[in-house]
């Protein structure tokens, strides 16, 4: 499988060459493009009570499309996510990681995607009540809307919320004022998260919220 | 000041409708090197292809890359970067055997002369005296890191903060006071002092789009009213009433950042960012103006006759005249507005 991430930080696509026999799992709407040989099997996300949990409390969708290239040939296939932005890939080697809900894209076999309890303070960090985990051998792509940057946490680190992607599962998340009572309240910043322990962090560098208070003024 | 504190790395990926193949190729050539050693690069990617460098060189060295359609990243090697070295450990000792003739190539290459283009990062000092930083994700999502020196504070737009280390404390200030209320900022504005040695913060303008750096020497900017976003505390920001006519018809407010003093200023915009050199009259549409220097007067006019002021879609323009630099984006809030608004959401009435 040839797989390359295209189209620079804005509108992020992933460009897929799959070759006789191989597979790759996207989420329901992902695909822009494909071979016509290629194969689609769609199916819950899961079982249909675990599924419907993964769209409820994770943010991502119902359904999952499978595709498979059953020719003898290699075929192409692009995928892209729903929001403007960066998309990532990360290789999982037994290993796993936290994403933000709605982040998770596609995968390779020998991934799978779970939801687990993320607690209050992640709900009330607005990163949702429940987490997707991602974990087992094979690569992952997942994006958000902003450019994607890498942070090496050793020790503490500060986030503000909404701004956190992906985390290694070891780090350790707590919720905390940005400053004084006044400086939270008035400062705009109000609640960040504070990121405890040792391991990689992607953080986004634009987020919804600040989207929505820049232009909502403006379509009155 | 380390003025070597920067490198370039390739991040693999190629500029729109360059092929992997003549991308090595061109590389190997520029570089001096062996093809397979450049494809080795590439499949490597992302690695440092220079360190120890000062911020123009490295820009230097950025922009031949680009010209061969190499995409590449500009960073402060801090110390943040150290295990992202370590990772590429493999990478160096394989480049350590003819590493020294590649990086005597690339110097060469980046002494050579370059196609001069207008980039969004145009800064206007060569040498960096304040704070280091570096901007990420540009032009579309840019990302500001600074890393604040002990004991010292940065002014930062408020709710512009996205990251940052756990000695830095915040204080919100209502300076500016009614000024910016008027000018549509929020009335606050938050300042983070680094306490117990250095600290860094990342910072998330609001908007889509670029951000800009310069270094203010005894010298004044005008900014548009939603383009500060963090600043030395030696740079007095204040607002400015335009002048009636200035202001009604600029499209824009009644109102102009004025910033003067010593330090680092940062500002963006919607949009990507363009610095122009004006000498003599320029014209700019109200809308996209984003910041011009002291020294350079404007003036509000149409363009054409009242013919072409209702009907050519370009109404009233900012006529600049005199000597000093004027920054533009390339995208219009108001036409992002006017497009969008059919499109929201409303609620039914009845």
């Amino acid at each position: 499988m040839k797989a390359e991430i295209k189209g620079g930080s804005a509108f992020s696509y992933l460009d897929i060459e799959l070759d006789a026999g191989e597979q790759i799992t996207a989420e329901s709407d992902a695909m822009s493009s494909m071979s016509a040989e290629l194969d689609m099997a769609t199916r819950p996300n899961g079982s249909v009570f675990t599924a419907l949990l993964k769209k409820l409390l994770g943010g991502e969708t119902f359904f999952i499309n499978r595709f498979t290239n059953n020719t003898s040939g290699p075929c192409k296939i692009t995928l892209v996510q729903p929001t403007p932005g960066e998309i990532r890939c990360v290789e999982l080697n037994g290993d796993s990681l936290c994403l933000q809900p709605g982040a998770f894209m596609a995968a390779t076999d020998g991934v799978t995607l779970g939801l687990r309890w993320a607690g209050l303070t992640s709900w009330i960090a607005r990163e949702g009540l429940f987490k997707l985990v991602v974990s087992g051998n094979g690569k992952v792509w997942y994006g958000a809307y902003g450019a994607l940057l890498e942070r090496e946490v050793d020790g503490e680190f500060i986030v503000d919320t909404s701004h956190l992607v992906s985390y290694d599962p070891s780090l350790k998340l707590k919720l905390q004022l940005a400053g004084g009572l006044f400086s939270s309240f008035f400062g705009g910043e109000g609640l960040v998260t504070r990121v405890e322990g040792k391991g990689k962090i992607v953080i986004q560098t634009r987020s919804v919220s600040g989207l929505v208070s820049w232009i909502n003024p403006k379509l009155y | 000041m380390n003025t070597s504190a920067y490198q370039v790395r390739v991040t693999g990926e190629l500029n729109p409708g360059v092929s992997r193949e003549s991308a090595v190729e061109a590389f190997s050539k520029l570089f001096k090197v062996a093809n397979e050693k450049a494809e080795n690069i590439f499949s490597k990617a992302p690695v440092v292809v220079k360190k120890g460098v000062d911020e123009a060189t490295a820009n230097k060295i950025q922009r031949a890359l680009d010209n061969i359609g190499v995409q590449s990243a500009v960073e402060m090697a801090t110390a943040e970067q150290v295990p992202q070295a370590q990772a590429q450990n493999e990478q160096k000792s394989e480049q350590s055997t003819n590493g020294s003739t590649l990086e005597r190539a690339i110097e060469r290459a980046s002494n050579a002369p370059l196609k001069q283009e207008v980039h969004a990062t145009s800064r206007l000092v060569e040498e960096q005296p304040g704070y280091q930083f570096k901007i990420e994700g540009q032009p579309d999502y840019a990302f500001l890191t600074v890393n604040i020196p002990a004991e010292k504070t940065l002014r930062v737009e408020a709710s512009a903060m996205a990251t940052m280390d756990t000695n830095l404390v915040m204080k919100t200030k209502a300076k500016g006071g009614l000024g910016r209320l008027l000018t549509s900022e929020s009335i606050f504005i938050n300042e983070f002092t680094s306490q117990n040695g250095p600290g860094e913060i990342g910072i998330a303008p609001a908007s889509p789009g670029d951000l800009a750096h310069v270094y203010l020497r005894d010298e004044t900017i005008f900014l548009q009213n939603s383009a500060f976003v963090a600043s030395d505390m030696n740079v007095v920001v204040e607002t400015k009433w335009q002048g009636l006519t200035k202001g009604f018809f600029s499209g824009e407010s009644l109102f102009l950042i004025r910033c003067s003093g010593n330090g680092d200023l940062w500002f963006n915009t919607y949009g990507g960012m363009i610095m122009l050199d004006v000498d003599g009259d320029y014209v700019v549409d109200t809308s996209n103006i984003v910041a011009f220097t002291e020294g350079l007067d404007y003036k509000i006019t149409k363009v054409g006759g009242y013919k072409s002021l209702f009907f050519s879609g370009e109404g009233f323009v900012c006529r600049f005249s005199g000597k000093g630099k004027v920054w533009i984006q390339t995208r219009s809030v108001q036409a992002f507005a006017s497009w969008m608004y059919p499109y929201r959401p409303v609620k039914k009435k009845g």
